[in-house]
């Protein structure tokens, strides 16, 4: 097996033999440093993710009017101190176009401190209000949770009963968890502030995440006739264009910020910090795996 | 050229069905999305639905051309003849403005969208303490929807939602109502009582109140007057019509009760109080000559207040609308709460659409730049680009058969779905392409593989969202299942077939 593969394989590829199990290393302390991380985040902030008020209970006012934003923030300081204010402008011209205002306080409180700020009453046109009792929040965002959980739990049954073998299955959803892990410790270090749509993103990513895995490890298990390394690869070129097309499709939303809706970019943000993570899990951590399982199965 | 075959012909013909159900058109004009029944406007026969073409023989082609004559007419506040021309028929009445009816634009295909995209207001409403039954649940929902529409309001969905905890919730979504309008209307009990002392003479509903006047004869709002500090008050009266028996009641309490001397023997020494939810909405003295009397016709009175005139009058005007609303349709046997209310600006929406489409644009590019630079074959990236296409549209031809609100998520999950399907689309190339020892068959039931097992992880990995958080993401869950499901039935078979075509060639 090892000789014939020096025989008729590129020059490269002892290399990824020598290596192999070194470049497994990398992505699980990079795990590892995400799930230290994450802990910590968790005793810092009673949560693994920053909530938006649609997840933490609270109000959000989106306004289209042109505002200094320092100081908007200043006046509804005053009387409400956890305000957090974002700007969704133009990339290109750099022109406000939304500015969205959060905080745990009810509509009640926070309405007439905006009104006060730009001078106007804030009517349906000018203006969208969202707010979502502590409640309910609470509520949703722990069922969004065991949402994550069950999705999780049923993708790896469908594995499980796909490669009906222990190892290889294990491998797909531990890149899967890997990937969520990672996604989620790229949004909290950019402080993206999650709402509901930003979690049904991970069971997107869910989705996203196993489709390369599952090809690859088809091709390592099924593609008889060839030496592991060439099947690895050619899953590799096939999966990294999958990949990429992903991607091709996901980035052009961050540069067309102009009135996409909220929820509609942090899907993509998720998906695509996510399908970069699979990158690495993918050809990496599964892509390891499997070689070891293969040659220490010894299938050809 | 090459052969058609069978699995190209389906997707032809589900392309030429998506079509049917999107069916675009090209309108001009503008939509009424609301009629004010007391209207002058609702009595010539205007009603929700119709096109309007023309207004005083001016064409209106949109929404602009339609603000800019309601304007005009607004402004020279005078009663006035005024024409409105619709698609099918024209109507003719006086009155000095037209703001009693609500337009939007014409829908330009069967695609509807969500409150997110189209603009409106949603509420998620909860009894104070605990949850409903089933039951329960369907009637405050039928209870709601007859209010909303008594009020006037007909651009509405409202249902029940179930979480993954089994808690039931109503869901309201309506266009055109403002935060006010919604919490009054679907967050109140709506308990209404008239009292004399503590005797209750008659409550709102149907069993008590057989008619609410809402015609310009029997209701009205008045002229406001300054309360001296910078406010205005404006008083509304209308008519009602009690049952036999709240009659006799009014007659039995009020021989009792003696004449105010203070008055002149005008009035009796007690009020009738008028109280919503716990709250007097006025007080009015009765007139002696009522005194023992069945009276079958009451007045009712309240006020709004403003810091204009204009103000005080409108908020009058909304006062009394709600409260007749309140009295035809009777109160909801629990205190309600509105655990989540948004309000969303339509020309927010207005705007995501837009982007929407340049983005869909913009993707189909994209994806296939990087399978050309890959492929290097026009056709093979042709066909990529076809197969996302149908996918798309087949998906939003599914969605407006099904007439499901797309919001952003759900097009976030369209595009989602369209990824997914060309990650299928390379590995069905790859594997017919590739040189290892097997045969076609081999090829693809190995591909197949793949295919079919995202297809099962998808499916799994979105269930859960019929459920989880009221289902307010079901429609993320719901484009990404159709979208694979299009492709994996539809697009992918016809796909293949192109693929072998090709290299047959």
């Amino acid at each position: 097996m090892e000789n014939q593969s020096q025989q008729t394989h590129h020059p490269k590829k002892h290399w990824y033999d020598r290596y192999y199990k070194i470049m497994l290393f990398a992505p699980v302390v990079l795990l590892a440093i995400c799930i230290i991380y994450l802990f910590s985040f968790y005793s810092q902030n009673g949560d693994i993710i920053y909530k938006d008020p649609s997840l933490s209970g609270g109000t959000t006012i989106t306004i289209t009017e042109e505002v200094d934003v320092e100081d908007l923030e200043l006046h509804i300081q005053q009387s409400v101190p956890d305000v957090h204010i974002r700007v969704i402008s133009d990339i290109s011209t750099g022109r406000q176009i939304a500015v969205l205002i959060e905080s745990s306080s009810s509509p009640e409180v926070l309405i007439p401190l905006v009104e006060e700020f730009i001078g106007k009453p804030l009517n349906e046109s000018n203006s969208s209000i969202e707010f979502s009792g502590p409640s309910l929040s609470d509520n949703f965002y722990k069922q969004l949770a065991i949402a994550v959980l069950i999705s999780f739990i049923l993708m790896s049954l469908v594995i499980f009963f796909l490669f009906k073998t222990f190892v290889p299955s294990i491998a797909v959803i531990f890149s899967a968890f890997a990937d969520i892990i990672m996604a989620v410790t790229v949004a909290n270090l950019l402080e993206i502030r999650l709402s509901a749509a930003g979690i049904a993103a991970f069971l997107m990513l869910i989705g996203y995440s196993v489709d390369n895995n599952i090809l690859l490890t088809m091709r390592v298990l099924k593609n008889r006739g060839q030496s592991v390394n060439s099947r690895i690869y050619s899953s590799f070129k096939t999966g990294i264009l999958m990949t990429c097309t992903g991607l091709a499709a996901l980035i052009p939303a961050f540069f067309i910020v102009t009135g996409l809706p909220d929820s509609f970019r942090q899907i993509f943000f998720i998906l695509a910090i996510g399908l970069t993570a699979t990158i690495i899990n993918t050809w990496l951590t599964n892509a390891s795996i499997i070689k070891w399982y293969a040659e220490y199965k010894k299938i050809d | 050229m090459a052969k058609i075959t069978f699995r190209i012909w389906v997707l032809i013909i589900s392309l030429f069905l998506a079509l049917l159900m999107i069916s675009p058109t090209l309108r001009d004009g503008v939509s009424i999305k609301n009629v004010d029944s007391s209207s002058k406007s609702f009595e010539s026969g205007l009603r929700q639905g119709m096109i309007i073409k023309e207004i005083n023989s001016q064409q209106i082609n949109s929404l602009e051309d339609y603000n800019l004559i309601a304007e005009q007419l607004l402004l020279n506040g005078e009663e006035k003849r005024i024409s409105i021309v619709t698609k099918d028929s024209s109507f003719v009445f006086l009155d000095s403005n037209i703001s009693s009816i609500t337009v939007g634009k014409i829908p330009k295909s069967n695609i509807k969208t969500g409150l997110d995209l189209s603009g409106g207001a949603r509420a998620l409403v909860k009894p104070v303490n605990g949850s409903l039954t089933d039951e329960e649940v369907s009637d405050l929902v039928e209870i709601t929807n007859q209010r909303l529409n008594v009020f006037g309001l007909t651009d509405l969905t409202i249902r029940s939602v179930k979480d993954l905890s089994g808690n039931n919730f109503m869901l309201v979504e309506v266009a055109g109502a403002s935060r006010q309008d919604l919490a009054d209307l679907v967050g109140k009990q709506g308990n209404f009582e008239a009292k004399i002392g503590n005797q209750t003479v008659f409550i709102g509903g149907e069993r008590d109140i057989t008619h609410v006047f809402r015609d310009a004869t029997q209701s009205a709002v008045y002229q406001p007057e300054s309360l001296g500090d910078g406010t205005y008050i404006s008083r509304f009266t209308f008519t009602i019509t009690l049952s036999a028996e709240a009659a006799q009641r009014h007659a039995d309490i009020t021989k009792l009760i003696p004449i105010d001397p203070s008055s002149g023997g005008q009035y009796l020494s007690e009020n009738l109080t008028l109280v919503l939810d716990g709250e007097i909405v006025d007080e009015l003295r009765i007139s002696s000559g009522l005194k023992g009397q069945v009276t079958t016709q009451i007045s009712i009175q309240g006020s709004g207040t403003g810091t204009t005139p204009d103000l005080a009058t409108a908020d009058a005007r909304s006062q009394m609308h709600k409260l007749q609303t309140l009295l035809l349709t009777g109160s909801i046997p629990y205190q309600l709460e509105i655990v989540k209310l948004d309000t969303i600006s339509p020309s927010l929406g207005e705007q995501f659409t837009k982007t929407l489409i340049i983005l869909g644009l913009v993707v189909f590019l994209m994806v296939s730049l990087v399978l050309f630079l890959k492929y290097r074959k026009l056709k093979i990236t042709l066909a990529v680009i076809l197969t996302m296409f149908s996918e798309a549209f087949i998906t939003l031809g599914i969605a407006a058969l099904l007439r499901w609100n797309l919001d952003a998520a759900s097009i976030a999950g369209i595009i989602a779905g369209i990824g997914l399907g060309v990650n299928d689309q390379i590995v069905i190339l790859d594997e017919s392409r590739s040189k290892d020892n097997s045969t076609i068959k081999e090829k693809i039931k190995k591909a197949l593989f793949v295919v079919v097992g995202a297809f099962f992880t998808i499916i799994a990995a979105m269930l859960p969202l019929f459920w989880a958080g009221a289902g307010l993401l079901r429609g993320f869950a719901f484009t990404t299942i159709i979208g694979i499901t299009v492709g994996i039935l539809i697009t992918r078979p016809a796909f293949a077939d192109m693929i072998r075509k090709m290299g047959e060639q």
